[in-house]
């Protein structure tokens, strides 16, 4: 599916030989600023939850694992869409490259979707920010992580925007938002590990 | 798509999602007692998880050796982070 006829920008075909950063080097800052503010909250969390392990692990045990192993899944399997997006925009089959990026937001929403159920059925069930160390730990980790999913939704549809249009089509773009979600991605796989599996 | 790249990104995929759920396997081991060598476990996989994710799907493979070196870093430092917060946690419910 290769939009031949389309001449590619500029941009796309300088940078396919040698090493290059993918997307703009801002949002690679950003990323991994992000990446250490979350490892100061990680640290916070291991710490209190060494020191009240009894605690952690009672609350922790009202949580669903199958719905973290869900979560895990689908966003592992956006991470995978969104690689796909970035390297059909490459080859310049921008079509399958759009298929992808929207895949991806599928995939995000089913992440929000069961994000909010599981919210709901917690607080349901009488287990609130409040509850305990535990819990204040849940919501805010996950609360957090949510946000940076809204976030993410914003950064799909600018690469969508551009994949659609001809005239705009940066590759530089739409790698920048991969990173993005990409960064969803690994740091969930953090939160995943320490507030579901972590016994 | 190129067909071998995109051939690798799907082992890339499988593989992440077979390693968690070996991930549930080693987290189900813990007994009662806070266990440091499983924890350092279930957050080493994690860890490797994120790298694979890093290397694979954000093309730090290919990117330059800055770039590789500070995700490197965040890694480490993750993890030397994490288990340094577990230890120090057990101290002070020890003491």
């Amino acid at each position: 599916m290769t939009d031949a006829a389309i001449p590619r920008p500029r941009a796309n075909v300088a940078r396919e030989a040698g090493r290059f950063v993918p997307g703009q080097p801002d949002m690679w800052a950003f990323v991994l600023f992000e990446a250490f503010v979350f490892t100061a909250y990680f640290a916070v969390y291991v710490f209190s939850r060494a020191r009240s392990h009894e605690l952690f692990v009672a609350s922790q045990a009202h949580l669903d694992l199958r719905v973290g192993v869900l979560n895990t899944l689908v966003l592992l399997t956006s991470s995978w869409l969104v690689a796909r997006c970035v390297r059909a925009a490459r080859a310049g089959s921008y079509r399958a490259a759009t298929a992808n990026a929207l895949a991806t937001v599928v995939a995000g929403l089913v992440f929000l979707v069961s994000k909010v159920l599981e919210w709901k059925a917690e607080i349901g069930r009488g287990f609130t920010f409040t509850s305990d160390e535990f819990f204040s730990f849940y919501y805010f980790l996950t609360a957090i992580h949510f946000l940076h999913l809204l976030i993410g939704f914003g950064a799909l549809a600018i690469a969508i925007r551009e994949l659609r249009s001809p005239a705009r089509r940066s590759q530089v773009t739409v790698e920048t938002c991969a990173t993005y979600w990409h960064t969803i991605d690994f740091l969930w796989v953090l939160i995943f590990a320490l507030l579901y599996v972590l016994r | 798509m190129n067909g071998r790249l995109g051939n690798r990104l799907i082992v890339v995929w499988l593989a992440l999602c077979a390693i968690t759920l070996a991930q549930l396997a080693v987290g189900a081991r813990s007994g009662p007692a806070p266990e440091g060598a499983i924890a350092a476990i279930v957050i080493g996989i994690a860890l490797i998880k994120a790298r694979i994710i890093f290397r694979e799907f954000m093309e730090v493979r290919h990117a330059p050796v800055l770039l590789r070196r500070l995700t490197d870093l965040w890694i480490v430092l993750t993890g030397a982070i994490l288990l340094g917060g577990h230890l120090a946690g057990l101290a002070v419910a020890g003491s």
